[in-house]
Parts: structure tokens; sequence; C-alpha cells
């Protein structure tokens, strides 16, 4: 039998509204004709910006009260024949600079255009379209330049202090891993938070499953590494609902646009960009040397009542031991290169651009490759008829750094645990200069730098991602565009574990393969609508009709028992017991009515209407279509005459917007009952049954977040300050939440739409031309973003439950809590009370084991509700894993030729649940551990923060491993020096820059881990702030080189 | 005509909307199963699977129902190794509510129950052999009383549900606690009826529930219940019964993969490592942690557990090792104290968590010992009854009982017998709590003094009273 479960119809109301205007086009078009030509004069002249004396390509010269004009060159020269006589007055116009303009009289002109101040006559993208920035009543913030100039192996990074209200959290320094973003913090605690991508109109969900097979091993693969970053021309994030509502469902965690560079009218430009740099990490983490891990073991054996293993003299000679992360980690070389092409002329415009990319891990055999090319290709076809497509292809390669799991009897999640965890009495290398397989302490012989360089552990990713166009004029204003776009993801995942590694000792040679191939189609069709009445009413109408369909297969294969390593992954049937191979599928769509109506009156009171109906086949039968509706106004208070009085005050702008967005991001096949296979043996032969995972939940929806938002931007003193500050109130809904229901109906959980989360904040941006001028510039910029997130409601039968987080021992400690009240993210655990010192000691407070069992030396826990017992009951909120506030400040100078930025950035208020600390602090006879069990208690030493040496003491989730992990660090430093035009001139040159750069210089934090920007469980929503051996992150030091032609 | 063909474009999109119906290809939905004899037969296999599977969690047989029958006694405690805190809690005693590993073993019960209660409501409208139906719905009440007879001794009253939910609204997923004499009541009916179920299986059948099987849990029913003549008529039953039941001469081979399923073997959790496959059971990691300096996450609660033993009892070297020989090496490695060594799969130490040695959770030497014990408490130490011990004794090379006890120190031998035989089989807390002497035995051990009365019943997991408040807890916690 099919189950067939019946979308209901799509909202008549859209589809009548579409209809409606469709046969509402006019069939006539006004023809145009080209007025007669009669020369009467010549001017030739070039456009220069005025601090660079660079030449401004594409800078349009227009006769002043005429429609006649002409574009620059790539040399930023013109040369105007017109019927106009001398004098005349030209203005000059280019985006981001201010308009200039004066008379001409017949002598060749050089015209400087000085870089605008005044941001609002900018256009901004918003979805499907651009709006005057004037104009806008929502909160959409574009990411600076300079921001985009950093070096990453993905956008993501990018975004880190780059706009108010966004929250970039690195998951790791692994080349080519992801990081989680929070715009305007996380609505949701089971479906995605992360933000859209719209990337040239293509919306995509960065979900890193999508390149995951199942065959790979350790961190995921971050799925927007595939799209690289020096291609992108801007990014806008969308914050509000006026601006996020028209992507509906897709749009309650915030959309980030992302324009990639596109040619320009009237050039022909050759660029050449390279960097090199150097990576190393930033420092280690304190352990125990040789010497003092020989004594701890010494105490440890003392304890369980066994002889010491080690003499006086013996544990002198350790000395310092091996240090297996110095071993581990090394100076690693980034380089990138990119070549493009780009240009157009009056008909066409093009960009051609490749890529290189090839980043080097801090840890040996870890590195990060891509390839890709771009072409961006816009054709006017006729006055009415405009084509184009934009399409990129990227090929990456990574290796990544395995997960360790070989050695089980302690928890050994990854490499950097097992790096750190090695004793630093065992060598690396044997006398005969072979790695030691011999370590007489762990449960297995392994070598962990052995694990390192010998694993194969590969992801090779191909994406195409692109569209293209076709936008009709069917009357004037009136335009008519159909898009189709496909995303196509293929991946391959190899690995392979010798026999003398961890992961391959027990299996003799471990051998895995796994593919993953993701389509996604696209077609958008819509239709704009500009009018404008007594130059006083400006009107811009859209409505639209989406379809987004993906389909995603995976499989995998391995064996293991291999005779030779020789053939590693490549040779499945050489290994002697296959793995159970696996395979599956899914598939989703969303079909789309979207509509917006931009009204101004005068360009002084602005409205903007939006809607979107989405249908999405991932919710239950009847829940299929949601409506998420915004509305929101801005008044442009300077432009009146009130305002205008007051002379500081350059710009003032009030704006107001509600409306609803959803998020759909819980997977796919969630609201049906589906069945699991399991196996059982019989006769010792494998027979496979089914069972139900979960009830199934006919009634699954949207959940729906209602956003307000008010703000104001405000520019003083010509602009020279600009002052942007929002304040909003987000509320979600109808929360997709897994939640507990009675275990004795047989099932744990059933995702159901229970609860709401609030998240309410401040945003300041602050942008300051300090000194500006011909010769020294000096502009500042300060981001701020406050965010209190809360838990309102978990349904009516719970007020908190325990998070699952992955992770041998960390899972058991439940660390995190979701609880009504308080934030998401929130630690929970004992709060310590030093060490019980004595006997008395033992006697008067409470314990946490049985008296009995309770020796001097022990840790002790407060007992909160004083019952005279450490119990759970004694568990409290520790701390929370969401920042107080975070900043950056960004400082730009320039003096001639030379340029310096000094990005700092920071976090305030978060906390880490340090685990790797606390797995090191669980001494035992095998491995090493943290460098302040040097100083743990004893009789004679009487500490009153790290207890007796025991054979692994039972871990409790503990106010000792909830660390501050408040930062501020030097982000990025660049010093650039730009060659004069001059000297270049001579060479045909149009630019040479050269720059270096540091990232994360220098850091100021109280975190005792490697770095405060980790998140060990990446996309995980309710796994966050916790660090359990992540790969560690760096600093760069980069020398680069821009060229153009 | 440019201008008709985006016209005609933007109108057929209108009407090319992508289905948003979910059809899963790569997954079978709960509506479209059971409909034949094969989805009969896999649904049933499911049941078996909760034995011995729990994905992210480790197996009920073979781990989790240990730490509540074991190491909550004085058999076993939490090693090194242990890295749970929870587990470390029922090692001494100061277990609580919230404890994780209670809730654990209640889920993963109930995912049996609820496995079995699909099975037994669906199973009879397919179209399909009416002896393959009878018998799967039989398997199915086993399997189904077996995890009930859990439960009512872990907790005393629980929920008794008999069918699975048919709707996701919070209200009519609560079921509140029945009298614990309801769900012996239903445990018997379910028992009864599997009885029927064939006495043996050849071929790919083997390892399947038997009406022996069920008549030994039947056995250990009425003998927790004290209902002593059904013991001894039933325990009569299944000795005389064509079942074919026997005591292997040789201990060890009950803990020998070569002799699975064999005539000791009533009823057995079925482990395979199978090259990879099936068993993801962890408890060789709990009872054999490396070569290195690691020490077991189970460990002897204390020296009387290896004292108990006389030199030359055949079973105490299946029952504990204290070396090992590395295969890698051919190194011989001497622990520095006893370890458990029943589930230690000697041919796979380097492999963790893929031990093929089955868990035996009912054996012909507990049907002798329950027969023993039953005879004894009616018609005291009869010939029967000391035949059937010496039984037991015999095999394990300590000779037979001296003759002439009186009923008490019989019934006393009895129980230490019973101590000796099944180590780590998930039997102690079981026969210490029926027979009243839980308190009394495991404060014995230094770490454990904290048992009390209280111990008799596990507390109800908090988590299912928050979702149920009409859940009572039990006294004392």
């Amino acid at each position: 039998m099919e189950i067939y479960i019946h979308a209901k119809r799509p909202p008549v109301i859209f589809r009548l509204l579409f209809i409606i205007l469709l046969f509402n086009i006019s069939l006539n078009a006004t023809a145009q004709t080209d007025p007669q030509s009669i020369i009467n004069s010549r001017l030739l002249g070039r456009v220069l910006d005025s601090v660079t004396k660079q030449p401004v390509p594409g800078a349009v010269v227009r006769i002043k009260g005429t429609t006649h004009s002409v574009t620059t060159d790539n040399k930023g020269a013109f040369s105007f024949v017109t019927g106009q006589k001398f004098p005349y007055i030209i203005t000059v116009s280019f985006i981001g600079y201010e308009n200039a303009q004066l008379t001409v009289n017949g002598s060749p002109v050089e015209v400087l255009l000085k870089e605008s101040l005044n941001k609002l006559n900018d256009v901004v993208i918003v979805g499907y379209g651009t709006q005057n920035r004037k104009d806008v009543t929502g909160a959409i913030a574009t990411v600076p330049k300079e921001n985009l100039n950093q070096v990453s192996s993905s956008v993501d990074n990018l975004l880190r202090g780059s706009a108010p209200g966004v929250q970039v959290t690195q998951s790791s320094g692994q080349p080519g891993a992801s990081a989680s973003i929070r715009i305007r913090g996380g609505n949701s605690i089971t479906g995605g938070n992360e933000p859209l991508y719209v990337i040239d109109g293509f919306p995509v969900y960065n979900d890193n499953a999508n390149v995951s097979t199942g065959a790979g091993s350790g961190a995921n693969i971050n799925a927007l590494s595939t799209i690289n970053p020096t291609d992108i021309e801007s990014i806008e994030i969308l914050k509000d609902a006026s601006s996020t509502a028209i992507y509906g469902s897709r749009g309650a965690n915030g959309v980030v646009i992302i324009t990639t560079k596109k040619g320009k009218k009237g050039t022909n430009n050759v660029a050449y960009q390279s960097y090199f740099g150097e990576q190393k990490i930033a420092h280690q983490i304190p352990l125990l040397n040789g010497s003092q891990w020989a004594s701890l073991h010494n105490d440890i054996l003392t304890a369980i009542g066994q002889p010491a293993s080690f003499t006086a003299d013996q544990i002198t000679s350790l000395g310092q031991g091996t240090n297996w992360q110095q071993s581990a980690f090394r100076q690693a070389a980034v380089q990138n290169h990119e070549l493009t092409f780009s240009g157009g002329d009056e008909k066409s415009r093009y960009a051609i651009a490749g890529n290189y990319f090839n980043q080097d891990g801090i840890v040996l055999n870890t590195n990060f490759k891509r390839y890709s090319v771009r072409v961006n290709y816009d054709r006017d076809i006729s006055d009415k008829f405009k084509i184009g497509i934009n399409t990129t292809t990227t090929y990456s390669n990574t290796q990544g750094a395995a997960t360790n799991t070989g050695n089980t009897s302690l928890s050994s999640p990854n490499l950097i645990t097992s790096i750190v965890t090695t004793s630093p009495a065992v060598a690396i290398k044997d006398q005969s200069g072979n790695y030691n397989l011999n370590n007489p302490y762990g449960s297995i012989p392994d070598n962990p730098i052995l694990d390192i360089v010998a694993v194969t552990n590969k992801t090779n990713i191909n994406r195409s991602l692109g569209n293209l166009y076709g936008e009709y004029t069917l009357l004037p204003g009136l335009k008519a565009k159909v898009s189709l776009g496909a995303d196509l993801i293929n991946t391959k995942q190899n690995y392979y574990a010798p026999a003398n590694t961890a992961n391959g000792y027990a299996t003799l040679g471990l051998a895995t393969v796994g593919a993953a191939t993701v389509t996604t189609w696209l077609n958008e069709n819509t239709l704009t609508y500009d009018k404008t009445i007594a130059k006083k009413h400006f009107l811009n109408v859209l409505v639209g009709y989406t379809t987004q369909y993906s389909s995603g297969e995976a499989e995998t294969a391995g064996s293991k028992n291999f005779v030779s390593d020789a053939t590693t992954y490549n040779s499945l049937q050489s290994g002697s017991q296959t793995l159970t191979p696996t395979s599956s599928a899914y598939s989703w769509a969303l079909n789309s009515y979207l509509a917006r109506i931009n009204y101004s009156f005068a360009h002084k009171y602005n409205v903007t209407l939006s809607g979107r109906a989405d249908g999405s086949s991932r919710f239950g039968t009847g829940n299929k279509w949601g409506y998420f509706p915004s509305a929101g106004v801005s008044w442009n208070a300077s432009e009146e005459e009130f305002i205008k009085k007051v002379s500081a005050i350059s710009n003032l702008k009030v704006r107001f917007s509600a409306g609803k967005t959803g998020n759909q991001e819980i997977g796919q096949y969630q609201s049906l009952a589906t069945l699991s296979p399991i196996n059982y043996d019989f006769n010792s032969a494998l027979v496979t049954g089914f069972a139900a995972n979960r009830l199934s939940n006919p009634n699954l929806k949207w959940e729906k977040t209602n956003q307000f938002d008010a703000g104001f931007d405000l520019g003083l003193l010509d602009n020279r300050i600009n002052l942007v500050v929002d304040a909003y109130y987000k509320k979600t809904n109808d929360l997709l939440l897994s939640i507990p229901i009675p275990l004795s109906t047989g099932y744990s959980s059933s995702l159901q739409n229970i609860g709401s989360v609030e998240n309410k904040g401040l945003e300041i941006g602050i942008n300051t031309n300090n000194i500006t001028g011909d010769g020294f510039t000096w502009k500042s910029s300060l981001v701020y973003s406050l965010n209190r997130n809360k838990v309102l409601s978990l349904g009516s039968r719970q007020t908190s439950f325990f998070p699952t987080i992955p992770g041998g021992t960390l899972g058991l400690l439940q660390p995190a809590i979701i609880k009504v009240g308080l934030p998401l993210g929130t630690f929970w655990g004992y709060q310590t009370a030093g060490i019980f010192q004595n006997a008395t000691d033992i006697a008067n407070f409470a314990t946490l084991d049985t008296k009995a069992n309770t020796k001097p030396g022990d840790r002790r826990y407060v007992d909160v509700n004083g019952d005279g017992r450490v119990t759970a009951a004694d568990k409290v909120v520790l701390g929370n894993t969401q920042p107080k506030f975070i900043a950056s400040f960004t400082n730009t100078f320039a003096y001639k030729h030379v340029d310096l930025l000094v990005f700092l950035q920071g976090s305030y208020g978060n906390k880490i649940y340090n685990a790797l600390q606390q797995q090191l602090e669980i001494t035992n006879l095998s491995t090493n551990a943290w460098a302040d069990i040097a100083d743990r208690w004893t009789p004679t030493n009487p500490s009153n923060s790290v207890p007796r040496a025991t054979n692994s003491p039972v871990a409790q989730s503990s106010d000792r491993y909830i660390q501050d992990a408040s930062y501020l660090r030097v982000k990025n430093v660049v010093l650039g020096y730009n060659f004069t035009n001059t000297l270049l001139n001579k060479i045909n040159v149009k630019q040479v820059r050269i720059y270096v750069s540091a990232q994360n210089l220098a850091t100021w934090t109280k975190y005792r881990g490697y770095d405060p920007e980790v998140n060990s469980f990446e996309q995980n929503n309710t796994a966050q702030g916790i660090d359990y051996g992540a790969y560690p992150n760096y600093r760069t030091f980069l020398l680069g080189l821009n060229v153009t032609l | 005509m440019k201008k008709i063909l985006v016209l005609l474009i933007l109108a057929g999109a209108l009407y090319s909307c992508t289905k948003l119906d979910e059809k899963p290809s790569s997954f079978i939905v709960k509506e479209q199963f059971f409909k034949t004899q094969a989805d009969a037969v896999a649904g049933v296999t499911a049941i078996y699977v909760s034995l011995i599977f729990d994905n992210g969690e480790q197996p009920m047989y073979g781990r989790e129902i240990n730490f509540l029958a074991d190491m909550a006694t004085d058999d076993l405690s939490a090693g090194p190794s242990a890295i749970n805190p929870n587990v470390r809690a029922l090692s001494s005693i100061t277990y609580t509510s919230t404890d994780d590993r209670l809730q654990v073993l209640w889920r993963q019960f109930y995912t049996g129950i609820s496995r079995a209660n699909v099975a037994i409501d669906n199973i009879p409208a397919i179209q399909a052999d009416t002896v393959v139906k009878n018998r799967l719905v039989r398997e199915s009440k086993f399997l189904r009383a077996l995890f009930y007879f859990d439960l009512v001794r872990f907790w005393g009253d629980v929920p008794l549900v008999l069918h699975d939910p048919t709707s996701t609204d919070l209200n009519t997923l609560k079921t509140n606690r029945s009298p614990a004499a309801d769900v012996y009541k239903q445990i018997i009916a379910d028992l009864k009826d599997a009885t029927s179920l064939p006495p043996g299986y050849t071929g790919s059948n083997l390892g399947r529930a038997t009406g022996g099987a069920a008549k030994t849990l039947l056995l250990k029913v009425y003998l927790t219940q004290k209902d002593w003549p059904n013991a001894i008529a039933t325990a009569q039953q299944i000795i005389n019964g064509p079942y074919g039941y026997g005591l292997f001469a040789n201990y060890a081979d009950i803990f020998n993969k070569a002799t699975k399923n064999g005539k000791e073997h009533i009823f057995s959790a079925q482990f395979e490592s199978n090259g990879g496959l099936g068993n993801t059971s962890t408890l060789m990691g709990a009872a054999f942690a490396g070569f290195g300096s690691n020490v077991p996450a189970d460990i002897p609660a204390d020296s009387s557990v290896y004292k108990q033993f006389s030199g030359n009892d055949t079973r105490r070297a299946v029952t504990f090792y204290q070396s090992l020989v590395n295969p890698a090496t051919g190194v011989t490695k001497v622990f520095p104290s006893f370890y458990f060594g029943k589930y230690v799969d000697r041919s796979v130490l380097l492999t963790s968590a893929q031990s093929s040695i089955n868990f035996p959770i009912l054996r012909y030497a507990d049907v002798l010992l329950m027969y023993a014990e039953a005879l004894n408490e009616v018609q005291g130490p009869v010939a029967d009854a000391y035949n059937s011990i010496n039984q037991v004794r015999t095999r394990a090379n300590t000779g037979t009982l001296v003759t002439g006890l009186s009923q008490s120190d019989f019934r006393d031998s009895l129980y230490a017998e019973r101590r000796r035989e099944f180590v780590q089989e998930a039997q102690r807390w079981f026969d210490l709590t029926r027979t009243g002497r839980l308190v009394q035995a495991v404060s014995k051990v230094g770490t454990k003094t904290n048992i009390s009365t209280k111990n008799y019943l596990f507390p109800i997991p908090q988590s299912e009273i928050n979702l149920n408040p009409a859940l009572t807890q039990n006294t004392g916690y």
C-alpha cells in the first residue's frame, strides 16, 4: 500500500492575484526612436577616485537635464560626442560615490569622485529585487567591504563582527569546518537555526548533512565552503520580519543575501589576487609532563592499594617526557590564487573567475583544497529583453581529522583528545625510528601521531550552483522575470585506517567509502511593477510564484581485515569481511506564492507590505500551507522642514516593522511514523526486523516567529557620524519540539508544535568618518549586539528537559538543560565547594556518595536544598553559552598609498563547558592529565581545588568546567600599499596592491582551553558552547598581492 | 512573440506545482506494515531485538539489566571505567529517581512491550498461515510477559499498557500504575498461552521462545509469588516434558559460542558479532578493558564474591579471569585482581563490543534450583530437592550437599548455590528481594552500606512522573 498525504489546495487568493496581474498586461508597448544625431561638441575626460587617484570605470557621465550619457572605460576615460554646445554642465555618478557636477567648456576634464559618506542613495539588495536604501522600512545590514576582504575558507566566517545582530561561532579550526550563525538569536530548539543563504537569487539552507555520506569521520564538512568567498561582491543581511517575510517559511532565522561579482559596463579587467600565509596554533593546553605524570600514576596505584610502578629516579629521569601536542601541531601553509576577467559593453556584462585555495591544517595531515570557476553573464537582447546566467562550479577536497573509535575504555572522541590524553612517558618513535606502538598504559597498541598521519579521511565535493533568467519589460515599469536554477552537490568520502592505527587495529584495516548526491531545482516567476505618479508617489509591486524541489541519495560500503594496506579504500573486495552497506533517499518540495508592495510618498513616508504562502512537503496532512505576512513603515524625518533646520542632523529615519516568518528545517518525513530495520540473530544468522521509531503526527506544522522591530538611522555632521539602532522582539510559537512522552507508550518522544521561545535585543551600528580629506583619512565602525533569549514554554506537561549531548562521558553528565524561563544553551550541574580536607569536613558537610565512601581529598559539592545529601536536586544553573553582548570595532586608516585596517572583535559574558579539561581531570592509570592535577590534594598539600589522586573519579557536570569564554581579540590587521597610478600607467597596469595581514593576532580571554571560539557540536542547537577536543583555532600571517590589468 | 512565450511560461508555472505529498522511498511507514507474513515475522523479530539492541544505549540483557540486578547487589561494583555517575550511584546504592540507567531500562522494557503489543494486535488480521501466526503471537506474548515480569519485580505497580497509542495527544498517552497483582495476572495469562509454543526449533528458528521457555518463566513467576504448588507442578512439567533439557557437562559451555542454544539453554539473548553485524553489546568493555592499565567498568563488589568458590569449583575459572593472552603479541598479561569472565569472548579481545557469547536468560540449572527451592518450602529437603541441587553441584565439581540438613539450612545452601551459579546473570537482586535478604546481604559490602528497605523497589523514573504526575513514587524516594 502506498501512503498519499494530500496537500491542501494552494491558496486561491494568491493564484487570483497572479492571474489578474498577468491579464492586466497590455499587449501594446511604446516604441522608442533614436534621436537624430547632430554633432556639435566633443569632450574628453577621466574620472578618478579623489583619494586613491585610481580610475573609476563604469561611471556615468550625463549632460545635466538630458538623458544623454556615456560611461567611462576601464581607464576611467570617456569621450562625449554630443549635439550640445559648450559650455554645458555634466553630472558624473557612480555607485558608492557622491555625484559630481561641473561646467565644461571643451578642454579635457579630470573629474575627482569623492567616496560617498551618505549611503542613503545606495541601492540595497532585498529579497527578489532591490530597493533604495532611503525607502527601506526593514532592518537590513550590508556587510562592509573590509569584512569581505578577510581570508577565510568559507563565507560564514566573514560575517563575524560584520553587522549588528549577527553572531558567528566557529566550530573548530579544521580547514573547511563550519561556523554556526545566529541572526538575532536562536528561535528553535530542535529545528534548524542557521539563516537562509540566498546566493545570486538561489535559496540555500546550509545543511552540512548535504555533504555527508556517512562514510566520513570527524567534524562535518561545511557545505558553504564550496562557495568561493572571494567571488562575493556584496552581502546583505535581512534581519526583521519586514525584510525576511518574503522568504516566508525560511525567513525566521534571518536571510543572508550573497551577490557575486558581476562585470561592469565599459571595462575589460583582468585581475589577479593571491596570498600566501602561515598558520600556527596560538598556544598549547597545559598538561602534566613526564615526571609529573609518573608521580600521579604512583599516587593512583597507592590509592587503590597497589605498589608504585615508578621509582624516584625513574620519575626524575622522565623529565619533560613526550610532548604529543608539539608533535601533532605544525606551522601550516595557506595560499589562494584568483584570476578574474570581467567587464562589459553597452549590451553585455561578464565576469569569469577561477580560484585555487589550498589550506593546510595546523594538525598534521589535514588539508582543504578548493578549485572553483565562476561565470556570470548578462545580456540585453533588446531594450526590453534581458537574459543572464550566474553559475559556479567547485571541486573541493578535504583531508579531515578523523574520529578515534579505537579507544573505547575511556572516551576519546577525536584526534585532539587522543593526542592530549596519551601518556608523556611513552615515546613517539622507537629506537629504529618507527612509530612506537607499544603504549603499556593504553588499552590497545596505538600511537596518536601515527593515527593522524596514516588514516585517510577524505571528502571530495563537486558542487554546481547556477541559475539563468530572462527578464522582459512588458510595459514601462512592468517586468516579468523567469528564472531556473539548479544546485547539484556530489560528495564522495573515502576512509581508510591501516591495521597499525587505533581505528584499524581491531579490524585489521578498515575501509569505507560513501557517496551522496543532492539535487535541488528552483523555478521562480516574478512580476514587478514600478510606477511613479506625480513625482511623489513611488510604487513598487512584486508578485511571484516559485517552486523548489530537492532530492538526495546516499550510500556507503566498506570492508575490513586487509592483507595489505596498499590499496587503502580503493579495493573493498580486498578486505575479507564486508560491512553492512547502507543507502538512503529523500526528497522535499516547496511551492510558494509571494507578493510585496513598496510605497513611498516623496521618499518621506514609506510603507512595505509583503507576504508569502509556502506549501512544504515536510509537514503533516492538512498543515502543508503556511502564510507569512509582514508590514513595515519608515519616516525620513530629515526630509521634514523642521529637521532640515537642525544643521547637525543630516539624516534621520525612523522605522517600524512587524510580521510573521517560519521555520521548516526539521528534516524530511518527520510527520510520519517510519520504521527502522534492526537486526537479530537466530541460530547465529542475521535476520532483519522492523519497528516503528515514533508515532506519526499528521498535525505537524510550521514554527512561526512573530517579530517586531523599531529602529532609527541617524546621520550627524553631514553624515560623518552614522548611527543605526534597532530594538526587536521575536516570539517563536508552535515550536517544532521533540518532546518527551511517557516512556510507557513504547516511544520516547514525539515531534510536536508546542512551546515558545523569545528573543529580544538591541543592535547598534556606528560608522564615523573621523578624519576625511584628500590626505589622511580615518574611519571607524562599531558594531554592538545584545540578545536575550528565553524559553517561554515547553508545553503544558513539562518545564524542562535535558537535551541529548553526543560524545561519550559528556552525554551522561547532562550538562545542558532546556528550561522554561532560562535561555537556550544553559549549563546545569553542581556547584563545587572545594575539597573535603579531613574527616570532620566529611561528617559536617553533605556528600555525594555515602559518607563511608567519601575520603579526605574528594571534591565537595554544595547541598543547595540543604537536605543533608548532594543529589540531582542540588543541581543548579551554572551559566549560559549565550553572550551578554558581542561587539566589534574596526578602524581603517589611509594615508596616500598606505592603508591600515585594525579589526577588533569580542564577546562578553558567554560560558564554555570545557569538557576537554574535565576529561583530562578524570585521572586514571592510562591517560595524561591537565596540568592542575600536579597540584592535587595530599595530606601535606591541602589543595582546595584539585582532588586527591584516584583511579577514575566519578565525573559530574560542575562549575569547575563552566568557564568564562569572554574574549577580545585582534581578529584582523591588514597593512596595504597601493602603487601609484603614474608608475602603473607606464606598464599598462591599472592597480597593484600588496598587503600583509595577521588574523587572530592577539586574544585576551580567561578561557583555559585552546581557544574561546569553539563549538564541538557544530550545528547541534542544544549542544552549543561545548569544547570537547575541537580542532583548535589558529593564528595566521599573510602576504597578499592584487593586480588589475 | 517573446512576450507570449514569457506569458506561457508564467501561466504554465502556475499549474505545475510540485506535489507536496510525502512518499518516502527509503523508509517503511507504519501504516504500510503488518500486511504480510514476512511483515509479521519481521515485526516479531523486532521484539527480540529489544533484548540486545538499543540505538545509542547499551543493550537490555547483557548490560542495562545488570546495573540493577547485579551492580545494585553484593556481587558487582562499578569499576574505574564506569564513567557514568549514575552507574556509580547504583553501585553505591545512592541512586535516586533521576538516575538515567533506571530511565533507560524502563524505556527498553516498554519499547519491547510496545513492539509486542503491535504484533499481538496486528498479526491475527494478516492473511497468512494460521500456525505461523499463532506461533508469532505466542512468542510476542512470551516476550511481553518477560518484560512485564522484570518491570513488576524492579518497580512494583507499573503502567500496564497492552495496545499501541493511536494519537499523539499527551492526555491519551498517559497510563497510571496498575496494581502488581493485575500485572502478574497479565503475565501469567500471556505465559499460559505461550506454553503452547513448539517445544523446540531447528535451523533458522533456533533461539526463538519455546513452550519450555514459557513454562520456565512461569515457574519463576510462581516462585516469586511463593506459589509453591504451581511452581513444583510447572518444574516437573519442564523436567519431564518433551524439551530435552539437561545440564552441560562443562560449566564453561554455558558461555561458549560453539555450544549456543544447547540443551541447558532454555532462552537466551542472542549475541553474534558476525563480522561486525548484530551484537553491539558493550559487556566486554565492561568486563575487560584492554591490556593496558585500565580497570574494567564491572568489578567484584568485594573479595567475598571470589572467595565463595572453593578451589575445585569449576565455575570459578569461568566466572573470573586474572590473566589473558594478548592475541596480538602472544604475551600473557596478568591483571592485578580478578575480573568477571563469563562474557569475555577470548577470540575478539581486541574488538570491543563484539562478544558473540549469548546471555542466558533462562537455563536448566535455574529450573533445577527453583524446583529444589519450591520442594524445600513445601515438603522440606526431600530426596528430589537434594537430587536437583546435587545435579548442579556435581557439574561444578563441588560434590553433593551434606545430607540431613534442616529446611532452613537447606534453604541457605540453596541460596548460596544460586549466588555461585548465577554471578553476572541478572539473578542476584531478584533472588535477594524475593527472599527478603537484600539489606542483610548488601550491607556487608563496605561501599554499599547505604542499602535500606526502600531499595526493595527502584524509584519510578522521575521523567515519567514529570510527564504524568498521577504516577505515584515508591516509598522512600
